[in-house]
């Protein structure tokens, strides 16, 4: 596991009154992922697997992630995908080409967590 | 917290594996981006979002996982379930002939009034085409359901399928609401069937 925290973009740009100001879509396809103002920021420290394409590497990094945009309910989202449980959460995808995780799911809670970096602000 | 969406339909995809059941959902490329740890632990369930009608309605779209390999999924799978996919490979004789064995689980495990529909996928691949699309058609009709080929790798039919699947739900629970709260006041309107349009599912599988 690497320390680095991913620095996130310029949240000043990103959000008005705590709220993501505009849509939410995927970093590599079309897919519209969140509507504007959906979205609660919140920064939080949580470890994400990394989105690296699959090769031949077999161990999963983890990064630290901090700015996360918070969803109440799961059915706020326009796409997305949810994986299998793992390490005790599933973790949220693009809902049409799979790339993930661009956050994570509470199974206790069950509020969504973005990350801001994992995803693009349109 | 207020709704931001009028209906939520639970849908499932099935069939035999290989079939592209999971191909129908990237919308914007013929593969997934494949991430290395989301490959690996696998997609439970989607959550898409349409417009009908002017009402927003959310699908949850759950595939089956890989528990068709042993061609019977568990009760608990069909759950809740409001709409189900049935597809097979136009290239493949067996999956189309499995469909037959897929509606037997449905009918023993889901619910009665689940709303089904049939799906031919992979029509690009004409020819390696060993199922008709009047052999679809014919089995469409024996089991009162629709039909379309679709074909994920070049966007043909999916997004209609979906939405076509969608509407059918939609006007079935609106259809018990209405009888569930019959309209107060003025004379009640006659249960007559609202004259339908009728489906041309005969569409050749072209580009829309």
């Amino acid at each position: 596991m690497t320390n680095t925290v991913i620095v996130s973009p310029d949240l000043e740009a990103l959000l008005q009154n705590g709220l993501n100001k505009s849509a939410l879509t995927c970093l590599h396809c079309p897919s519209r992922i969140l509507n504007p103002s959906v979205g609660n920021y919140i920064e939080k420290e949580f470890s994400l697997p990394s989105m690296t394409k699959q090769k031949d590497q077999t161990d999963i990094e983890k990064h630290p992630v901090k700015d996360f945009l918070k969803v109440a309910d799961m059915f706020q989202f326009e796409n997305v995908g949810f994986s299998h449980t793992a390490d005790g959460v599933k973790y949220l995808t693009c809902a049409d080409c799979e790339m993930g995780p661009i956050g994570w799911h509470d199974l206790q809670t069950k509020e969504c967590f973005v990350a801001l970096s994992r995803v693009r602000s349109s | 917290m207020a709704k931001t969406y009028d209906y939520l339909f639970k849908l499932l995809l099935i069939g035999d594996s290989g079939v592209g059941k999971t191909c129908v959902l990237f919308r914007f490329s013929e593969d997934a981006f494949n991430t290395s740890f989301i490959s690996t632990i696998g997609i439970d369930f989607k959550i898409r979002t349409i417009e009908l009608d002017g009402k927003k309605i959310k699908l949850q779209i759950w595939d089956t996982a890989g528990q068709e390999r042993f061609r019977t999924i568990t009760t608990a799978y069909y759950r809740g379930a409001m709409g189900i996919m049935l597809v097979y490979d136009i290239t493949n004789e067996k999956s189309f002939e499995n469909i037959k064995n897929w509606i037997r689980n449905i009918e023993e495990n889901a619910s009665a009034d689940v709303e089904k529909m049939l799906l031919g996928n992979k029509c690009e691949l004409s020819e390696k085409r060993q199922v008709t699309k009047d052999r679809g058609d014919a089995l469409a009709i024996e089991y009162g359901i629709k039909f379309m080929e679709t074909s994920a790798k070049a966007s043909i039919n999916v997004e209609e399928a979906f939405y076509t699947l969608a509407r059918d739900i939609k006007a079935k629970t609106e259809k018990k609401l209405e009888a569930s709260n019959p309209p107060k006041g003025g004379h009640q309107l006659k249960a007559t069937e609202p004259q339908r349009k009728p489906t041309n599912w005969l569409s050749r599988c072209s580009l829309l």
